[in-house]
C-alpha cells in the first residue's frame, strides 16, 4: 500500500472511531450501575434489615447520609477473629465523624451461643447483627468470609474487601474514602 | 488472579519462542518481564502508600501489610514500565525489537484479563435485551468480559500468524492499534464507563487518541531503515 493510500485510510479509520464515541455517548446506560442494587463497586448496596442479639433492629437504608462498613463474619473464622479488634478501634475513632460498623455474623453456619461471648471478650461496641436465614449472604452473593462492604454517605459500595485479616492501614485509608 | 499468573506464563513461554526472530535473546526477554513484574507489585505498593501517606504514618506497619488491597495498579504500571526502560537501556537491547518480542505475552495477558473480568464480573456491560445478555449484578447485561476476550484471542491470532514484518515496531504497533481499536469498539457496550464532557466515555476518548498515535508511529517506522535497526538488534543474541 502507498504511502498516501495509508494516510487515507488511517484517517477514514480515525473519523470512523470518532464517530463511534459520538454515538455511542450515553448519559444513561454507561455508568447507571449505582441506580441497582448489588454487592460491587459503584453499585447501590442491597438493603437488609436484621436484629441485634439483644432484639434492636438495623436496616441499612435507615443509615443513608452515614459512612457504613457491612462486615459478614463468623465465630469460627480465624482471619474474622483477627480483625474484629482493629475494626473496633477505627470504630472507636471515626464514630464520631459519622462512620458505623454493621458486623453480620453468619448465624444460619455459626454457633449462635458464641456471637455474644466473642463481642464481650474483645468488648465490641458496634452493632453485631445476626443472619439466622443466609438471605443477606445470598444478598451480598458470600463467596468467602471475612467479606467486607466499604458504602458511602450516598448508599454506593466504594470498595470490597474479601478475606482478612485487614490491617489498620488499610481500614483506615478506605474509612477516611466513604467518610469524604 | 490465577488467571493473570497463567496467562503470563503462557505468554512468556511464546514470546521465548519468537525472541530471537526479533533479535532478542530470551534471557533478556525474561528479564525485561522479571523486573517489570517486580517493580510492578513493589511500585503499585509504593504508589499506594504515597498517595495515602498521612494514614500510613499513623500506623507504619501497614506498609508491609500483606493486604492484596493496599495498591494501586496504575502505580505499579509506571514503575514496570520504568524499570523495564532501565533494564532496557543498561543491556543496551533496541526499543522496538524488544516491544515486538514482547507482544505475545502482552496478547496473552490481554486474554487472561478479559477472563479475570469475566470471573469476577468486573468490567461489566451495560443493561440489554439481546438474546446472548447475561445475568449479572441483578440485570441481564451485554457480556461485555466475553467480547473483550474473544477480541484479545481474535488480535493475538493476527499476530501470532502475520506474515514475520523485517520493520522493527510494526508487530507491537499493529498489536496496539488493534487493541486500542478493539476498546474503542467494545466500550460502548460497558456499564461502568466513565463519563466525560457531559457524555462521552473516557476509556474510548483514550482508545481513539492510542488508535492515532500508534498510526503516527507506524508511519514513522515505515520511513525508518529496517536493515540498521535489526542488525544492531542481532549483536545482542550472539
Amino acid at each position: 500500500m502507498q504511502k498516501n493510500q495509508r494516510i487515507i485510510l488511517y484517517i477514514l479509520l480515525l473519523i470512523a472511531g470518532a464517530s463511534w464515541v459520538a454515538l455511542s455517548a450515553d448519559k444513561t446506560g454507561a455508568s447507571t450501575s449505582g441506580n441497582i442494587p448489588a454487592p460491587q463497586v459503584g453499585f447501590a448496596a442491597p438493603d437488609f434489615s436484621l436484629k441485634t442479639p439483644t432484639g434492636e433492629s438495623y436496616t441499612l437504608s435507615e443509615l443513608r447520609g452515614q459512612a457504613v462498613l457491612v462486615n459478614l463474619w463468623a465465630t469460627w473464622c480465624p482471619p474474622c477473629r483477627a480483625e474484629m479488634p482493629t475494626i473496633e478501634a477505627m470504630y472507636q475513632e471515626y464514630k464520631d465523624q459519622g462512620f458505623v460498623v454493621l458486623a453480620i455474623d453468619m448465624t444460619y453456619q455459626d454457633d449462635p451461643f458464641a456471637v455474644v461471648p466473642f463481642t464481650e471478650e474483645h468488648n465490641l461496641t458496634f452493632p453485631i447483627l445476626l443472619e439466622e436465614t443466609g438471605d443477606v449472604a445470598a444478598l451480598y452473593q458470600l463467596r468467602s468470609l471475612p467479606s467486607s462492604y466499604f458504602i458511602d454517605r450516598e448508599g454506593i459500595i466504594s470498595e470490597v474487601v474479601i478475606g482478612g485479616p485487614m490491617s489498620e492501614a488499610l481500614l483506615r485509608t478506605r474509612i477516611e474514602q466513604i467518610l469524604k | 488472579m490465577i488467571l493473570l499468573v497463567i496467562a503470563a506464563w503462557i505468554g512468556l513461554s511464546l514470546a521465548e519462542k519468537r525472541a530471537e526472530r526479533h533479535g532478542i535473546h530470551k534471557d533478556d526477554l525474561n528479564n525485561v518481564i522479571f523486573y517489570g513484574l517486580v517493580a510492578f507489585i513493589l511500585g503499585g505498593r509504593i504508589s499506594f502508600v504515597l498517595q495515602n501517606l498521612p494514614t500510613f504514618l499513623k500506623s507504619p506497619i501497614g506498609i508491609v501489610s500483606i493486604n492484596p488491597d493496599i495498591f494501586d495498579a496504575f502505580g505499579g504500571l509506571a514503575a514496570a514500565l520504568i524499570a523495564a526502560f532501565i533494564f532496557g537501556q543498561r543491556r543496551e537491547l533496541a526499543l522496538w525489537p524488544t516491544l515486538d518480542a514482547l507482544t505475545p505475552f502482552l496478547a496473552i495477558l490481554s486474554i487472561g484479563m478479559g477472563l479475570a473480568h469475566l470471573a469476577a464480573g468486573t468490567a461489566f456491560g451495560k443493561v440489554t435485551d439481546v438474546a446472548w445478555g447475561i445475568n449479572l449484578w441483578s440485570a441481564t447485561r451485554h457480556p461485555t468480559q466475553v467480547y473483550e476476550t474473544l477480541a484479545s484471542l481474535l488480535i493475538f491470532g493476527l499476530i501470532w500468524f502475520k506474515k514475520h514484518d523485517p520493520r522493527p515496531g510494526i508487530l507491537f504497533l499493529t498489536f496496539a492499534a488493534l487493541t486500542a481499536a478493539a476498546q474503542l469498539f467494545l466500550q460502548a457496550f460497558r456499564g461502568d464507563s466513565t463519563l466525560i464532557l457531559n457524555s462521552l466515555r473516557q476509556e474510548q476518548v483514550i482508545a481513539w487518541l492510542v488508535l492515532a498515535i500508534c498510526f503516527i508511529f507506524i508511519e514513522t517506522r515505515f520511513k525508518s531503515s529496517p536493515k540498521a535497526e535489526t542488525d544492531s538488534a542481532a549483536i545482542h543474541v550472539k
